[in-house]
């Protein structure tokens, strides 16, 4: 068992990072001045992992599993997690994106009984045929809900359009024939390959003991061999399917999505880049900036527009969306901006006042047990050492920033975009 | 948790929660006004209007710079409908001043700013800006026609439209589109006035320390208006028993159908925590009635949850269901709450809902927001509810004040939202 401490001198933060000898990671971050604990134990699978090599052998699984087995996991023979959960008065919930899939606690008291639930419902998996049936039939409402969300499938047509092979196209709870073919049997197929300890971590942020925790951790959970996992080399293409596309819901104004493309075949980005990229972000489409200014004293844009960097597991896209009656005209305008700083470079001015703004949001993070959690999983996920954040925004300069400039290539974009259904 | 009050002037009270495990302090200030239909869009616009100028800030984007340079300092406006009154939020929120990169004090420019914006408006000839009003109008307006877009709110605002027809509390909190459209930049200046003069105030401060001069600044602020007529904020009328149950169902454009249910009870009040209970034990967390049997017994829907509004007297339960499904599950939920009325729950589902409830309270102590929240929901007295003590009142609920709450509830309306061509009853 080998532990790392990550300080942060300016917040006078710090957490802990240890390995154990089953390959689990286990991030902690001690905040005895909160009443709660917030404690996460993932796994690096998500629904793009629908193709992998185990063991020598090549296994393809039905589209929406990984959410699927979250949902069922959990059931255990001796009842479910929720019950054991409402006993200790634990709040519970979990979640599935396309590279992780996620259980959570959160509670006030009672720590241990809790991690003890946690270890042993995420260890147990108990599928029936009967079980799974019962479970397609609520997955089944939960895709039908997400049809009627303009925002959800606003983003899966750009990244339809944006994607050939990658599976971060397809809806992360898969389609309602897709959960059709999963029975118990690929259920245990899948947790057996991705909930090996060597693919997992445990996160967990509050009021807590780190070495008393990890004690406790380090008595629960099972020695189980690694196993030889290879996932599928999607090779996606540098280029897009096609430019633009749109599809008809009950809306009130047209709802978009204009993306860009960022081709991640070297590896995925960097925590510096991944920083640098967000100021980039916030250079062009910041409320104090000018293409904001201008969209918005044009009547293009409302308070929904907003603008994100895309990024997991061999995928990265920078994403601007919101509601207008000319979605087209944004891209435009969108696409002048990044024109206009490839001819005139950045604005110093609001340069600065984005670092400051970064550093703020870094420095409000640790007002949360929740987001101390969650930003250890992405640390988890993606390896990003956290206690470097606020020296690489305070040293980040303007060529940081015009190195990404590569990335908005009009021709890797792609505008989706919902109409109004017309009757 | 300590909190401090003081009195600010008349109608006007100042709170203090001293918190020192924030690296950020936020303060808000909240203002109460009648709940009517002729002034709810012109005050939920106002808001929104003040925040994106001022007579210092002349342009947005330069005050969002300037928000910016605060390190991020945050402006929320938020306005809600509690009790029978409306209740316009603004806040701002900043990292300590320990924090600042040059040793400066950003919480008193934080305090500065968020004064400036309230109390020093862009004025022209006895109105407020027209440019300033015309573009927070348009996206106003845009965001209640996009009311539509989330179904799950949308059949909410419906059912409570419904229930409430002849009452200002079943108007959306934004207003309808209609009067929305209506409002000008003068009338925009009027409300204003009449929200400085009219609306009872609390300013709240959640953090380390109190800025130096707050309170006293928005007094002296406060003084260059005539304070009078101030609004009740403690006003609530509960809901009252329908003899016939309202039933209303609307065709859209949706693949799956919403279920909304409303209902009345006789309890009511910031104390009827029993009704909290209850409607937990009936349909919160995953203990409850409606998850352990709509859901997960009968597959019906992915979510049939019941809340309340305790204020109110008032019960709701939504869920999405197929439309050849609704009147399965509507029977059910009715079903569900029988039960419990005949006393019908475990004891692990009562004890896992008082614990669920008080951990959630605790909790509030740990959030900035939810202590904000919390304490301009309370009604100021001498000893002002703290979370903690909820919790003690909640723990003091007996199954017997459940059974009795559940036998006072009575179903007032039922809306569905249902996709076209299908699932007409």
């Amino acid at each position: 068992m080998r532990t790392e401490t990550f300080y942060n001198n300016v917040l006078k933060e710090s957490y802990t990072v240890t390995e154990l000898s089953n390959g689990l990671k286990v991030y902690i971050c001690e905040k005895p001045e909160f009443n709660s604990v917030y404690a996460v134990y993932g796994t690096k699978y998500g629904s793009i992992d629908s193709c992998f090599t185990v063991n020598g052998k090549e296994i393809s699984v039905p589209d929406g599993i990984a959410h699927f087995l979250e949902h069922k996991l959990f059931e255990s023979e001796d009842g479910d997690a929720f019950s054991k959960y409402s006993a200790t008065g634990a709040y519970a919930n979990a979640f599935t994106s396309f590279d992780r899939t996620c259980y959570i606690f959160s509670c006030t008291e009672r720590f241990y009984e809790n991690l003890d639930i946690l270890l042993s419902f995420v260890q147990n998996p108990y599928f029936t045929a009967e079980t799974v049936k019962k479970e397609q039939g609520i997955i089944g409402q939960e895709i039908r809900m997400y049809d009627d969300s303009p925002n959800w499938c606003v983003l899966f047509g750009m990244l339809e359009a944006m994607y050939h092979n990658n599976p971060v196209k397809i809806d992360i709870a898969g389609t309602v024939d897709s959960i059709a073919e999963i029975d118990d049997k690929v259920l245990y197929t899948c947790y057996n390959t991705f909930y090996n300890p060597s693919n997992m971590f445990i996160c967990i942020a509050g009021n807590v003991n780190t070495a008393e925790v990890l004690d406790k951790i380090n008595a629960g959970v099972k020695q189980t061999p690694p196993i030889d996992l290879k996932r599928a080399d999607f090779s996606e293409p540098k280029d897009v399917v096609k430019g633009y596309t749109e599809k008809q819901l009950e809306v009130s104004l047209p709802l978009f999505c204009y993306g860009y493309k960022q081709d991640v075949s070297g590896g995925d980005p960097t925590f510096r880049e991944m920083i640098a990229m967000n100021a980039f972000i916030k250079l062009l489409a910041d409320d104090a900036s000018p293409l904001y200014k201008r969209l918005t004293d044009s009547g293009l844009i409302n308070d929904e527009f907003d603008a994100e960097y895309f990024t997991g597991r061999s995928f990265a896209a920078v994403i601007f969306e919101g509601e207008s009656n000319n979605p087209q005209a944004v891209a435009d305008e969108i696409a002048a901006e990044i024109e206009g700083i490839k001819q005139n470079g950045i604005d110093k001015r609001l340069f600065e006042s984005v670092k400051r703004d970064m550093y703020g949001q870094a420095v409000k993070r640790y007002n949360s047990v929740d987001n101390i959690a969650l930003m250890l999983v992405d640390s988890a996920v993606f390896g990003y050492n956290y206690s470097d954040e606020l020296d690489i925004i305070k040293n980040l300069t303007e060529a940081d920033i015009l190195s990404l400039l590569d990335v908005f290539d009009k021709d890797k974009s792609v505008l989706s975009v919902i109409n109004k259904k017309v009757q | 948790m300590s909190y401090k009050s003081f009195k600010i002037s008349n109608g006007a009270d100042g709170i203090f929660v001293e918190n020192t495990r924030f690296n950020t302090t936020v303060i808000s200030l909240n203002f109460y006004l009648p709940l009517t239909a002729e002034t709810v869009a012109e005050n939920a616009l106002l808001p929104y209007v003040l925040t994106s100028c001022s007579a210092d800030y002349r342009d947005y984007s330069e005050l969002n710079l300037k928000l910016n340079m605060l390190y991020g300092a945050d402006i929320a406006v938020n306005v809600e409908k509690s009790r029978d009154v409306q209740h316009i939020k603004i806040a701002i929120s900043v990292i300590n001043d320990e924090f600042s990169l040059g040793g400066e004090s950003v919480i008193s420019e934080a305090m500065d700013l968020i004064l400036s914006l309230v109390f020093n408006p862009v004025i022209e000839n006895g109105a407020l800006s027209a440019a300033d009003t015309e573009r927070e109008k348009r996206k106003l307006l845009e965001h209640i026609a996009g009311e539509i877009n989330d179904k799950r709110a949308f059949a909410k605002n419906r059912l409570m439209a419904v229930m409430f027809d002849n009452s200002p509390y079943g108007i959306s909190k934004y207003g309808t589109y209609e009067a929305a459209e209506r409002i000008t930049p003068a009338a925009l200046y009027e409300a204003w006035l009449r929200m400085l003069t009219t609306a009872y105030v609390r300013v709240q401060v959640i953090g380390k320390a109190l800025p130096d001069g707050l309170f006293e600044s928005v007094a002296a602020r406060l003084k260059n208006h005539e304070r009078k007529d101030i609004t009740d904020y403690t006003f609530c009328s509960p809901v009252e028993a329908r003899a016939d149950v309202k039933k209303v169902t609307e065709h859209y454009d949706v693949a799956q159908g919403k279920l909304v249910m409303g209902f009345s009870s006789e309890v009511h009040g910031e104390d009827a925590f029993a009704l909290t209970v209850m409607a937990d034990i009936f349909g919160g967390g995953p203990y409850s009635h409606l998850f352990e049997n709509v859901r997960e017994k009968m597959s019906l829907c992915y979510y049939c949850s019941a809340s309340a509004v305790r204020s109110k007297g008032l019960m709701l339960v939504q869920s999405g269901v197929e439309a050849d499904n609704a009147r399965k599950a509507e029977k059910e939920i009715l079903n569900q709450l029988e039960l419990i009325r005949q006393g019908k729950f475990s004891d692990f589902a009562f004890n896992a809902s008082v614990k669920a409830i008080t951990g959630s309270l605790k909790s509030y102590n740990d959030s900035l927001y939810a202590l904000d929240k919390w304490y301009s929901s309370v009604i100021m007295s001498d000893e002002l509810k703290t979370p903690e003590r909820a919790a003690e009142q909640i723990r003091s609920i007996t199954r017997r004040d459940i059974i009795n709450v559940a036998n006072g509830i009575k179903l007032n309306t039922v809306y569905k939202l249902m996709p076209k061509g299908e699932g007409k009853q």
